[in-house]
């Protein structure tokens, strides 16, 4: 249980885009920015002297970076060096893991606050270079040189879903076109920045080209560069800020195998969660832990239940308001909301098609856009995400977005997931008004 | 006093022929000093309500690597790539059976067990699969290439390895496959491959579906033929 309450005071975002032609450390420093804007009381003279505030950045590749300890660029930069900094990285999993893990350094004690900044930069290399750099968070030894790209695994992952629970390709395409339509109106959102600011429809997806079936082109992430900053601190600190805090009321991690290949009979997961094992199929051989099984995240489950327990939620699916499922492909989303307790194995497609899951049903999802359409700048992306829930809860978008039609008045209570590989490791925040 | 002993140097049994000098020569190429420049002007600034043209020097950087990769305690398994041999290991204690092999057993029960080396049969099952439109560089020429999740007969685990001699409309979950290793194996996963030890029965698709299906495919291949010549797989 929480012994310290966390809060988010400020969040920003330098947009995702690709190219973006600017240094790392520029973006971050045009995120901060914002912040700075957004606090004027906040005296980053008195940080270094106070040492009761930590940075904590993130950041997946230096590969894709050309450039290793990036973080210690960024916090020169930022006209932070003398605090107490450190790094995460965790594929995929790494700006979540960086939100885990600063809200848990307040909740020690030993902060009042925590800058988190994350970024990316994703175009340098040939974009042969940059698959490779992402796809090498995979097995090299077993799964990298099997021939198969990340497209290629999780595109196993979710033909496994439509032959056990009957998702179609159309499905796919309906969770492309809301992530899509939903970026219109986001002006850190690298689809309409690239692409213009018209709806598209499920034939548009469909035209989109092959990736590896059944994954077509507008049903991947993008590949994104761009820097986001969330600054969390103690409740007695918030107070110098704001009146109206957004509180981090839950956080979990979890992790599962390396290479998705390992899981249908992994021993370690057996007899764990007996009432998804109950809903496998009579149609397909049972392999010895049905659950995750390819089909779903069990990483996913593992660390949405720690937030929940966290955060002293028993029904998320009447408690939780909205959801940013981490969506490096469209059928996560569908497979996301299952592992996390919002509806029962299998039936993430019916939230879906039942409309749950879009800006007017009550479950509203991946409203920035999320990966597939906001982008994927690996390091800033959760982080992004979990601003974007932060700036809902306190009621902040029409003033970012320019938008105030995309507010959401009644919600509460927000949450959002992140992950790494094929689902190796995952983390859930919750946020709370 | 229990006596200690160093465990070097290493001698080497075997090696095949790697032209070591040119290699280190390719790795020092280029060396990060800039091949050339470009000066380019775009809009640029945090949101899209913000932009500004800016002007940019973008320089091209070269580096290049090369790895000398020990696989450890499971080099057992690519010894037996060249040999045409699949090999996988097997925990004495709770007997489960992995290929990928692993040198102790990750089953919590067997507390970290050493494992030891099993032969197994060149056979499988699909698990899952893929049609990768979009496969390596190295085998482009293939595509549209069928990629598969296949559980090797009798052990716990799936490899994933790409698929020869199949129309990938025909792939599916459950299909049984032969495993093949390449003649001129080169001691890592790409040496395996698998097609079909029975005839396909394709999944179940719309008219709608396997219509599309079959323009993806044929894209596809238009492009291989573009790009590669006249040389494909169909
Ligand atoms: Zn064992």
């Amino acid at each position: 249980m929480a012994n310290k309450k966390v809060a988010i005071v400020a969040g920003a975002i330098s947009r995702f885009d690709n190219p973006r032609h600017t240094l790392q450390e520029e973006m971050c420093a045009e995120a901060v920015r914002m912040i700075l804007d957004d606090l004027p009381n906040l005296d980053l003279g008195t940080w270094v002297k106070e040492q009761d505030t930590a940075a904590c950045y993130s950041y997946f590749s230096d590969i894709l970076e050309q450039q290793q300890c990036m973080h210690w660029i960024i916090n020169d930069y930022l006209g932070l060096s003398g605090l107490p900094q450190y790094r995460v990285e965790s594929g995929g999993a790494t700006p979540i893991d960086a939100v885990v893990n600063a809200a848990l350094w307040i909740r020690s004690g030993l902060f009042k606050q925590v800058l988190v900044v994350g970024w990316e930069k994703m175009n340098e290399l040939h974009i042969q270079k940059v698959n490779e750099a992402i796809a090498i968070a995979g097995d090299t030894d077993w799964d990298f040189v099997s021939g198969f790209t990340y497209n290629a695994f999780y595109a196993t992952l979710e033909t496994r879903r439509m032959h056990v629970f009957g998702e179609t390709e159309e499905d796919l395409a309906e969770v492309a076109v809301m992530t899509h339509n939903n970026s219109l109106d986001n002006p850190y959102a690298q689809w309409p920045a690239q692409h213009g600011f018209g709806k598209i429809t499920v034939d548009d997806v469909y035209k989109s080209r092959l990736i590896s079936w059944p994954y077509r082109l507008y049903e991947c992430a993008m590949t994104s560069e761009g820097a986001s900053a969330l600054l969390l601190t103690d409740a007695e600190t918030a107070r110098k800020y704001t009146d109206t805090p957004v509180w981090i009321s839950g956080v979990g991690f979890g992790s599962d195998t390396m290479r998705p290949g390992d899981r249908p009979d992994n021993p370690a997961w057996k007899g764990l969660f007996p009432e998804d094992e109950k809903l496998w199929p009579g149609h397909v051989e049972r392999p010895l832990s049905p659950y995750p099984d390819l089909t779903n995240f069990g990483a996913f489950r593992t660390a949405a239940r720690l937030a929940y327990k966290d955060a002293g939620i028993r029904n998320p699916r009447k408690e939780i308001d909205m959801v940013m499922v981490f969506d490096p492909y469209a059928g996560v989303v569908l497979a996301g909301l299952e592992d996390m307790d919002f509806c029962k194995r299998g039936e993430g497609m019916k939230l879906l098609r039942e409309g749950v899951i879009q800006p007017w049903g009550d479950l509203p999802c991946q409203f920035s856009g999320s990966l597939t359409a906001q982008g994927h700048a690996v390091g800033s992306t959760s982080i992004a995400e979990v601003v974007q829930v932060y700036w809902q809860l306190s009621q902040q978008i029409g003033k970012k977005w320019g938008a105030p039609k995309r507010q959401m008045s009644k919600a509460r209570r927000g949450l959002i997931q992140g992950h790494g590989g094929t689902g190796c490791q995952a983390g859930v925040v919750i946020l709370e008004r | 006093m229990v006596k200690m002993e160093q465990p070097g140097p290493e001698k080497v049994i075997k090696q095949s022929a790697y032209d070591e000098k040119w290699w280190n020569d390719w790795v020092m190429k280029g060396g990060w000093r800039p091949e050339a420049w470009k000066i380019i002007e775009m809009k640029d600034g945090p949101t899209l309500t913000s932009l500004k043209t800016e002007r940019f020097m973008i320089i091209h950087r070269p580096h290049a690597n090369m790895f000398n990769h020990s696989y450890g305690k499971v080099s057992r398994f690519f010894e037996g790539l060249l040999e045409g041999k699949l090999m996988g290991t097997k925990c004495p204690k709770c007997g489960l059976v992995y290929c990928p092999p692993r040198a102790h057993c990750f089953n919590p029960k067997c507390r970290l067990a050493e494992t030891t080396w099993v032969e197994l049969p060149k056979k499988g099952v699909v698990h899952s699969y893929t049609i990768m439109a979009i496969a390596w560089p190295s085998m482009a020429h293939l595509q549209p290439l069928v990629g598969a999740m296949v559980r090797v007969d009798g052990t716990n685990t799936c490899l994933p390895m790409t698929m020869r001699d199949i129309d990938p409309e025909k792939v599916n979950i459950g299909l049984k496959v032969n495993i093949h290793i390449s003649k001129d194996a080169k001691g890592d996963l790409l040496d395996v491959y698998a097609t079909p030890a029975e005839e396909p029965k394709a999944p179940k698709r719309t008219e709608a579906e396997l219509k599309r299906f079959r323009e993806d495919m044929d894209k596809t291949r238009e492009w291989v033929k573009k790009t590669f010549g006249t040389k494909t797989n169909k």
